[in-house]
């Protein structure tokens, strides 16, 4: 279901933070979980090339395509951040 | 003012893809899909009949305005990104100069500021030419030459970044030529993103962008000139999610970065700025008096952001 204030597909966002707290997990090989309030660089130590490679990852499994090339890294402070932009910049693949 | 007489570029018809080159260098199936997917790394040029010699002689051949000009050449720089190309007492530069009947110029090796060396040559180039005399249409001239071979491990991919591909140029530089005429240089040269030890990889990273960036306004405000006025931006061609991101962060369009040649060569090393411009010519996106930005990162050992404003 689409939200009114964002026109995002909310069960679809869902869908993109479970897969990318799971994956962030394991790239990162970090026992404790990731929440979707974390702070990509600050908290996780997330590169530019492990950002990209969560990317991959969440388009083999979620079987969409990324708009990598609109996405401002600045904005993206946030696990939520980046499943915002993730759930509404990609079309299926 | 320092101009761009003439420029020829040689890329190899022997295209790899990137996933020939997975065994040889060691990429993990990730990288290999990352190169391709987000850094739009399709394939490379290699030329495994032509020695270094070899690849820069070609580039020459195809320097038509050097013919009957030799004797005007004053220097010849080699602007290369690896510090070390080939064994001693081997010196592909002096066997170019001997075969183009250049021995009389002064050529050295322009190197330590690695991919943006290029940029490096054609300021040097140019200040050296104008130091020696008043202008003259008929005056001294200095050839650049650009290009490497991808011998090593780190000549064929940067982590993560880029992969190399083989290629050279060839560029006439006068100090008082008409077209392609520089307006501005300026680099940012920072020695504490010494990659060695791999523990500056991570801010360099993160700064990679602001600092490239910010040395491009610097260029634009020392020519007196705005992004608005710019028609195309010559970028090196390390991929193409990084230029993808650098539109955003300047709010300039993409269509107006030429990013042609990244899918199919790879990063030329010194000789992507060359290469783009002889396809922003080819594809008539520059015209008399336009306005062009030329823009290059050297990293390994330091890192070197740097820009140049020319009118073509």
């Amino acid at each position: 279901m689409a939200t009114p204030e964002t026109g995002l597909d909310a069960e679809f966002r869902r869908r993109v933070i479970d897969t990318m707290t799971t994956v962030l997990a394991r790239l990162l090989d970090r026992p404790e979980p990731v929440t979707e309030d974390m702070r990509l660089m600050e908290e996780l130590g997330l590169s530019s090339t492990f950002a990209l490679e969560l990317l991959l990852e969440l388009e083999d499994q979620l079987l969409i395509l990324i708009d990598v090339e609109l996405m401002d890294q600045d904005q993206m402070k946030t696990v939520g951040d980046l499943a915002t932009f993730v759930a509404g910049n990609s079309r299926p693949s | 003012m320092t101009a761009l007489e003439a420029v020829s570029v040689y890329l190899p018809p022997v295209r790899i893809p990137i996933e020939s080159l997975a065994g040889p260098l060691g990429l993990t199936e990730m990288q290999v899909k990352l190169f391709r997917r987000f850094h739009g790394l399709r394939e490379v040029g290699r030329d495994p009949d032509a020695s270094l010699y070899g690849l820069l002689m070609k580039a020459a051949a195809g320097l038509d305005a050097l013919r009957g000009q030799e004797h005007r050449v004053r220097y010849v720089l080699y602007a290369r990104a690896m510090p070390v190309v080939a064994p001693y007492p081997v010196n592909p530069l002096h066997e170019v100069c001997r075969a183009l009947s250049l021995e009389h110029a002064l050529a050295f090796t322009v190197t330590h500021q690695s991919c943006a060396s290029g940029l490096l040559a054609i300021d040097m180039a140019g200040r050296l030419l104008a130091a020696d005399g008043p202008g003259d249409p008929a005056g001294p001239l200095a050839l650049i030459l650009a290009g490497e071979k991808a011998f090593t491990h780190d000549a064929q991919v940067f982590a993560d970044t880029t992969v190399f591909g083989e290629g050279a140029s060839a560029c006439l530089v006068s100090a008082f030529g008409a077209r392609d005429r520089l307006l501005a240089y300026a680099s940012n040269v920072r020695g504490d993103f010494d990659s060695a030890t791999g523990e500056n990889d991570a801010r360099l990273q993160r700064e990679y962008r602001p600092l490239l960036a910010e040395v491009m306004l610097q260029a634009l405000d020392e020519a007196g000139l705005t992004l608005d006025d710019i028609r195309v931006i010559l970028p090196h061609n390390v991929n193409m999610v990084t230029w993808q991101r650098m539109c955003l962060l300047l709010k300039f369009p993409r269509d107006r970065v030429l990013l042609d040649n990244i899918p199919t060569s790879g990063h030329v090393f010194c000789a992507d700025l060359f290469a783009n411009y002889q396809t922003a010519c080819e594809r008539g996106l520059l015209q008399p008096g336009d306005r062009y930005l030329a823009a290059a990162v050297g990293a390994g050992g330091g890192a070197t952001f740097a820009a140049m404003v020319f009118e073509h």
